[in-house]
């Protein structure tokens, strides 16, 4: 494998600003690894290597010309499609849009293009971005770089698969239940969704709309906020984005978490854990506290209500959002999906309008338990070993319908409290699977979470561990 | 799950929404429900009178982590 491909995405745009390699080659490699192994993994949907090759020329000739570059110049990426490019085609993972074409740009892809990131296409990911295994019968289902048979985490697959893989240093993900963290835990990268309202929606297929996240997949904490810094911020384009000034989430990773608070719940979050997943997030926790940092379990009884009211929100808007499809072209839509959006026609006006109602006092109460005296809330990201794909896939056996779902339990309440929260790599389980460590920060406290993942970071290698394809 | 909650459940839908069951899994999934409705039965009553979706914008502000 290229040295180029194993840079984390920083690496790569220092390197390039510095002149020490050129943007081309980092196409290049990126295109070889994809070549020699993107078929196994089956991550890409859309690969526009004319287009990344003259995209990365121009960043050369702009470095040679004298000009100042962004701060993610020259640095190949994918993302997932279903980020709207005016004229290509968003698929959104599905067969009913697989020939949409947007007229807009999304607003993240904007700020990406403005910073110099060079877009080479679009990746896998689950049917308009509703399951968490990310399985999809339209573009075949991804699969895990780390063993192939087992599932890569939904609904941001090719993100997590491709990252995890090398094929480019980041991607964009969505996160409405943990499709971001999730493909992260499960392929062994780092994943953040920001507080809800962070990051401008404009452009992004829309699921639920009072819970969806964009985000990134990056290879590291660092990544992720030169990243995160770059596409956060208010949007005219998308009225709720929030107006909160974006920091400069890198200047907060100092390596230094002395004193730093981290509350673990005891409801909840380790209902039906695997022993495994359990002491390496144990082991985690024993890192950051090396490190200065304080740990306590607390009791958050406000879980019980986020987990009831947050099965019901996204999956009502989705079923508003789906009703003319879910009438006219249900055979269109996987089982699965065809499924889940089903159940979201028998949910009582009133109890959705119960569900958002009780968001803001449940937030306040479960900052109250678990933050008003602590940082961070720290849990394992999947609670249970890396499911395979067979024993987790709803189109080919209903029966699996319980074990799919169960992925997302630890990553959902998030959602609903609106927290941002982000995912490192903490170990790997019997099977060679990734096993992730779940930080989440009180309202726009970003910089705190990914300094302590930068932190554990410093200390450990998870992160830099690369699958052998 | 008794076969006839599913089948009440199944007709509400396509009254209100025009939406046939698609699939085995489709029914499968409202299998979920009895549980779901046992937790919001245990929440009955929390729901305040003022209380508005709204009131989420308003307790992100508030929640922000202090200024240290």
């Amino acid at each position: 494998m290229s040295a180029l491909t194993n840079l984390s995405m920083i690496e790569a745009a220092d390197a390039v600003k510095r002149g020490e390699v050129t943007s081309v080659a980092l196409v290049e490699a990126c295109l070889a690894r994809i070549a020699a192994h993107g078929g196994q993994v089956n991550a890409v949907i859309r690969l526009d290597k004319a287009e990344a090759l003259e995209a990365a020329a121009a960043v050369d000739k702009a470095r040679a010309s004298g000009a100042v570059l962004g701060p993610l110049a020259g640095v190949p990426m994918m993302h997932k499609d279903m980020y709207y490019r005016a004229g290509k085609v968003s698929s959104c993972g599905s067969r009913i849009r697989k020939d949409f074409r947007p007229k807009l740009t999304a607003t993240v892809l904007r700020r990406l293009d403005d910073a110099g990131a060079v877009d080479m296409g679009t990746l896998n990911m689950a049917e308009f971005a509703q399951n968490p295994t990310g399985h999809n019968v339209h573009f075949g289902d991804c699969h895990n770089p780390w063993n192939l048979p087992y599932c890569t985490g939904g609904s941001s697959s090719g993100s997590g698969a491709g990252v995890a893989a090398r094929f480019f240093y980041a991607a964009l993900g969505s996160d409405t239940g943990g499709s971001i963290r999730l493909p992260a835990t499960i392929c062994g990268v780092t994943g953040i969704k920001g507080t809800q309202t962070r990051v401008s929606r404009a452009g992004a297929m829309p699921l639920s709309f009072t819970m969806d996240n964009v985000g990134p997949l990056t290879r590291t904490a660092r990544d992720a906020a030169r990243f995160l810094r770059v596409t956060a911020g208010a949007d005219p384009r998308d009225p709720t984005s929030s107006n909160e000034p974006v920091p400069n989430y890198e200047a907060a990773l100092t390596g230094d978490i002395r004193g730093l608070r981290i509350a673990v719940p005891q409801q909840y979050f380790f209902d039906g854990a695997d022993d495994i997943v359990v002491r390496a997030f144990d082991r985690a926790l024993d890192v950051l506290k090396a490190r200065g940092a304080t740990v306590e379990r607390v009791s958050a009884p406000s879980l019980r209500a986020v987990a009831a009211y947050v099965a019901l929100c996204s999956r009502v808007e989705a079923a508003a959002i789906h009703a003319n499809w879910m009438r006219e072209h249900a055979a269109d839509y996987s089982i699965l999906l065809s499924a889940r959006l089903f159940g979201g026609y028998a949910v009582p006006g009133h109890l959705y309008v119960e569900a958002q109602s009780r968001r803001g006092p449940l937030l306040r109460q479960f900052c109250a338990e678990a933050l008003d005296r602590f940082d961070l809330v720290a849990t394992p990201t999947l609670r249970t070993r890396v499911p395979t794909l067979a024993e987790t896939d709803v189109d080919a056996d209903a029966t699996n319908w319980q074990r799919c779902m169960a992925v997302s339990a630890n990553t959902r309440p998030f959602n609903y409290l609106g927290l941002p929260t982000a995912s490192v790599p903490c170990g790997f389980d019997d099977r060679g699977l990734p096993i992730g460590l779940q930080l989440a920060g009180r309202p726009f406290a970003e910089a705190r979470v990914l300094s302590a993942a930068d932190a554990y970071q410093r200390d450990t290698d998870w992160h830099a561990r690369v699958p052998a394809l | 799950m008794p076969p006839e909650f599913a089948d009440k459940l199944k007709q509400s839908i396509r009254d209100w929404s025009g939406v046939e069951c698609p699939n085995e899994a489709a029914e499968v999934g409202l299998s979920d429900f009895p549980g779901l409705l046992k937790e919001l039965a245990a929440l009955r009553g929390t729901l305040v009178f003022e209380d508005e979706p709204s009131s989420f914008d308003a307790a992100l502000q508030a929640e922000k982590e202090p200024a240290r």
